[in-house]
């Protein structure tokens, strides 16, 4: 009796698994032909980063440099000095290595060959340095630059020369919060991974509306299959799919672009799972009010297009306008980047404060879109019944 | 025996009362069609039997099981056909019943369902390259893949041409021959007169008549209508219009050039009648006919409205 009983219980957890099995497959059969799906889920944010990419992260490996002309109309110590104390600075590359005249200098500044000349003074005694730029340049950024670099130069000279030592002197250091660097392609590449993390929940659950409309729901519920069962095959799809999107662009974004990644696999299992849980919720939600694929894809547009902007993707939050900001600090997809490039790039572990108030934010989008689309959902299916 | 018993059906939406009062009996291995026009309750008596609604009054029973508390049970029991071939278009008709079968646990090998519906050819073709009667057959497929008693088929052939619908008419043939009990619902009443056991008329919520339908047709009237052309035109015609007004039978004619038509009710002794009119006036008949009344002349006398494919 009781080993009959026990025989039953498995045959109906082998049931179960076998559905699972089945519902799972049929998902990914579905996934897989649909080419909406690859386009959207895979094409799209890989040409999507490469762009942003190639645009913007192109060259910042490179150092500020400017071309300038020197003029020595009459060699003396000081101005010898000062020659080779400019020449000596990384910033500056001198134009043919050596002084020129004053007439070579200012040709090559109207024509553009050099950002600036530099004219040193004529005796000891004088103590005027002269920069001639060209006009139409003069607000330009290396305009700007070789005269402040040239005023903090003078500065220190004239210390320099009054015998006095500089008490003070400015140290550049840049400072992250993390143990490690974090550069633009860095930036993009976890921005890129949330974002199309995001997108896939939010329109992904499309087929939803589809199945709905077609009968396909309907027509489940006259089958004894399990709903919860087919919910929860779906689910493991569509994180399978967000599993490759994160391979693939994480492997572009290293092997094409150089991006750098320090990854703590455990927060960042946490920040996935809640992230790409919380943007199906908001998809569930979305597809409980929408009737049609149409008016679907329309909510789930307006939605990501608002958050690709405002939830730090493409650029730190902290660029945009102050009012705008309160804004991004509402958005899920801000805290799912910002968690993402934590647990990516800086190697954060799961018990920093700040990780634990994005996942919070997140865990309240799901929860509520959730329940709100569960409540749509009850209130349909009896408006449905004619 | 008795597999279905409905009493008493009753659903409102709202104001709207759907179903006001439906009952009937379905017996073992017979097609039982319920028929009627658009809006009279069909669809909701349907999905009320198929556990999708809940009615607000009555009964239904399955032999000793009902939705409240043998809900699984009767899921397993019958199969469904909706009216919407609802089913996954990017599968294939192999892959769409292997994950039915998955649903439940003594579902039939995929491949005989296949050959009953006769899809094997098609089984690797996705579900949205077949042709409608397909889809259609594919999804009665899909309600046989439990090997259910009772098979419940909505208007399975609506849309389809002539050949495809003839293939369906097939596989319910084929399903009553295996001895399951069929409920059907067609728009079709020559569909409905060649396949069923039993007919049930519904209209505006309530069972207006239910039989066989050569019991049905038997109770509307004796009267037949005899229609004949003549070759020689419409002189004939009038004289044979005036000949017949006078038969003792005849209860209305209809003259339209050189063709007529006579009610009679009695149809053999009036064309007797008639032929020994024509030959004494040497007449020649082009066409004679009795013609037979169908399901739809029932429909219109229970319903007194038009029947609409």
């Amino acid at each position: 009796m009781c080993l009959l009983h026990l025989r039953a219980k498995n045959g109906g957890i082998n049931i179960k698994f076998n559905q699972f099995k089945m519902m799972f497959l049929a998902q990914l059969k579905l996934t897989l032909r649909e080419k909406q799906a690859w386009f959207w889920g895979i094409f799209f944010p890989v040409i999507l980063m490469v762009i942003f990419m190639v645009i913007f992260s192109g060259n910042s490996d490179e150092e500020f440099k400017t071309e300038v002309a020197i003029v020595d109309p009459s060699p003396n110590p000081a101005s010898e000095m000062m020659l080779s104390q400019i020449s000596g600075l990384p910033v500056f590359e001198v134009k043919s290595g050596k002084p020129v005249t004053r007439d070579k200098a200012e040709e090559w500044v109207k024509e553009q060959e050099v950002d600036a000349a530099i004219i040193l003074p004529e005796t000891a005694e004088e103590s005027s340095v002269f920069l001639v730029v060209n006009k139409e340049n003069e607000q330009g950024a290396a305009a700007q630059a070789v005269s402040g670099i040239l005023d903090k130069f003078v500065q220190q000279a004239n210390l320099l020369a009054a015998g006095a030592s500089p008490k003070y002197d400015l140290q550049y250091e840049s400072i992250t919060s993390g143990t490690n660097e974090l550069d633009y392609t860095d930036f993009l590449l976890t921005g890129m991974i949330a974002l199309s993390i995001a997108q896939g929940g939010m329109f992904g659950m499309v087929d939803l509306v589809e199945m709905r409309r077609k009968g396909l729901i309907k027509r489940l519920r006259m089958t004894p299959a399990n709903m919860g069962i087919f919910g929860l095959s779906d689910m493991a799809m569509r994180l399978l799919f967000s599993i490759v999107q994160i391979v693939l662009l994480s492997l572009i974004g290293v092997l094409v672009f150089g991006a750098n990644l320090y990854i703590n696999p455990f927060t960042l299992i946490i920040i996935f799972l809640i992230g790409a849980l919380s943007f199906n919720a908001l998809g569930y939600f979305f597809s409980s009010f929408s009737k049609t694929t149409e008016a679907y894809m329309g909510v789930a547009n307006i939605c990501s297009f608002l958050m690709m902007f405002l939830s730090g993707v493409f650029f730190p939050i902290e660029t945009m306008p102050e009012w705008i900001q309160p804004i991004s600090a509402v958005l899920p997809l801000t805290y799912f980047a910002d968690g993402l490039r934590e647990s990516m790039v800086y190697e954060a572990g799961i018990a920093t404060a700040s990780l634990w108030a994005g996942i919070a934010v997140m865990v309240i989008w799901g929860a509520v879109t959730f329940l709100l689309g569960s409540v749509l959902y009850k209130r349909k299916a009896i408006a449905a019944d004619r | 025996m008795t597999v279905l018993e409905v009493r008493n059906l009753q659903k409102s939406f709202g104001s709207i009362k759907a179903v006001k009062d439906i009952s009937f009996s379905v017996h073992a291995g017979e097609v039982f069609t319920i028929i009627g026009p658009n809006g009279a309750g069909k669809t909701t008596t349907l999905e009320m039997i198929e556990g999708l609604v809940s009615p607000d009054n009555g009964v239904i029973h399955f032999g000793d099981l009902d939705w409240n508390k043998h809900a699984v049970s009767i899921k397993k029991k019958i199969g469904v056909q909706p009216q919407s071939s609802a089913m996954f278009d990017l599968l294939t008709p192999e892959e769409n019943l292997n994950l039915f079968a998955s649903f439940y646990d003594d579902a039939r090998p995929t491949e005989e369902i296949l050959e009953i519906v006769s899809l094997t050819e098609h089984r690797k073709n996705h579900v949205k390259k077949l042709s409608g009667g397909q889809r259609q057959r594919l999804a009665i497929g899909l309600a046989l893949i439990s090997d259910p008693q009772i098979i419940f088929l909505d208007e399975p052939t609506t849309g389809l041409d002539p050949q495809a619908r003839r293939n369906i008419w097939d596989i319910i043939l084929h399903l009553k021959e295996l001895g399951k009990t069929t409920i059907l619902t067609t728009h079709y009443m020559e569909e409905a007169e060649k396949l069923s056991d039993r007919v049930c008329i519904v209209d505006q919520g309530n069972v207006i008549t239910l039989d066989t339908p050569s019991a049905l047709i038997e109770k509307l009237t004796d009267e037949r209508e005899i229609r004949m052309s003549f070759l020689d035109g419409e002189k004939a015609a009038e004289d044979a219009d005036r000949f017949s007004k006078e038969l003792e039978s005849v209860s209305k004619t209809e003259r339209e050039g050189a063709a007529l038509k006579i009610w009679a009710s009695k149809p053999e002794e009036t064309l007797l009648d008639l032929f020994k009119f024509t030959k004494e006036n040497s007449y020649g008949v082009e066409q004679v006919s009795i013609r037979e009344m169908s399901l739809e002349d029932v429909f219109i006398a229970f319903t007194g409205k038009e029947w609409r494919d």
